[in-house]
């Protein structure tokens, strides 16, 4: 099984080389790959400095557009399963065993790192936990699975979602609407639980100002997403249609 | 009815309209794909303000008050229309950015690879 690691990174230059070399440490039997969302502060050069595997993105296309480039990178070198992980410290590669697991046992399709299944490490703002539960319930009711950790950015997929992914990724703010579109495609979807830490440097990409905007958004995106797949869902490939 | 000094600003007003969309396409600066909906604009506009009796019965099938109203809420639907399409060619060329810069850096970091590959062999 070929694994690779994706991780966008967005000005990330304070954590990017502590982030990767930690991974390389923990993690050497699988690939990785930078993305540099073409970023306006040394993240490319540091990638460049320490001889990373990186692709450099030369406009900035927001997390979406960058990942979205590392699924089409897996698809075209042909790899088996990728994983996402943020670039700035946030997800801890030891647990990293725990999100390939059902993929390599074959119970899942798509995995998702949650931190609010045993409810340890980091645990987010008490407002942002709010906004994570009402985008929660709305996938529950728009799809009837319930996943907690909608937003989180730590997952991994097999090699027919590294294939649907590469053709069509939500942008903007992807998380929450990637897993609807998982679920409408039939993907068998799993949380796994692993802790996740604060910021290590740099800040965040959604700030208090965008929150407001951050929850019309997504809550429209995944309202359309839904719709977008009507009451039948897409067939899942490789099976019959009256299997 | 509209009156005959307004008919003719705005006959010539659609004639200058079509003047220089021609003379846009004739210099390349417009894609005939995307006008094509500014030229049907014209058009109906073009028929409507030289056959008023058309205007009233239009008028009068939507139950709009005024003549005058009526040509306008013709216009605002066609220009909603063409911002409507201007959003959605936008929306498309940044799709087809996307998969380019993908591809860029893709193929950028291939030529990286086979740089390496090269100067090793050296």
């Amino acid at each position: 099984m070929r694994v690779l690691i994706i991780i966008p990174a967005y000005n990330e230059a304070e954590n990017i080389v502590q982030v990767v070399k930690h991974m390389m440490e923990e993690a050497p039997q699988y690939d990785y790959l930078v993305i540099n969302d073409g970023s306006t502060d040394s993240t490319l050069d540091l990638c460049r400095r320490e001889n990373f595997h990186y692709l450099d993105l030369p406009i900035n296309m927001g997390i979406g557009g960058a990942v979205q480039a590392g699924y089409v990178y897996a698809r075209k070198c042909d790899y088996d399963i990728a994983v996402q992980m943020d670039g700035d410290g946030q997800h801890d590669i030891a647990y990293l065993d725990r999100l390939l697991a059902p993929i390599l046992s074959g119970e899942a399709d798509v995995v998702i790192g949650s931190r609010f299944l045993e409810k340890e490490g980091f645990q987010s703002s008490v407002s942002r936990r709010m906004g994570i539960n009402i985008l929660s319930a709305l996938i529950w009711l728009t799809t009837g699975k319930r996943i907690m950790d909608v937003t989180s950015g730590y997952r991994a997929v097999n090699k027919m979602f590294i294939k649907i992914y590469s053709e069509d990724y939500p942008m903007d703010y992807p998380e929450p609407e990637a897993i609807v579109a998982a679920i409408m495609h039939l993907g068998r979807v799993k949380e796994v639980p692993v802790q996740m830490r604060a910021r290590e440097g740099g800040t965040s990409s959604i700030t208090f100002k965008k929150s407001v905007y951050y929850m019309i958004k997504v809550t429209l995106a995944i309202l359309i997403c839904r719709m977008g797949y009507g009451i039948r869902r897409a067939k899942r490939e490789g099976t019959e249609k009256n299997a | 009815m509209i009156p005959a000094t307004l008919r003719i600003t705005l006959i010539s007003a659609v004639i200058c309209y079509f003047i220089v969309i021609l003379y846009f396409l004739k210099q390349k600066a417009l894609n005939l794909k995307y006008t094509l909906l500014w030229l049907v604009a014209g058009v109906v506009m073009g028929i409507l303000v030289a056959v008023p009796e058309l205007l009233m019965l239009l008028i009068h099938i939507f139950g709009i008050q005024d003549n005058m109203n009526g040509l306008f809420i013709f216009a605002i639907g066609f220009m909603i229309m063409i911002l409507l399409s201007l959003t959605s060619i936008a929306s498309r060329q940044n799709r087809k950015i996307r998969t380019l810069t993908q591809e860029l850096a893709i193929l950028d970091k291939r030529v990286r690879e086979l740089e390496q590959e090269t100067e090793t062999g050296k």
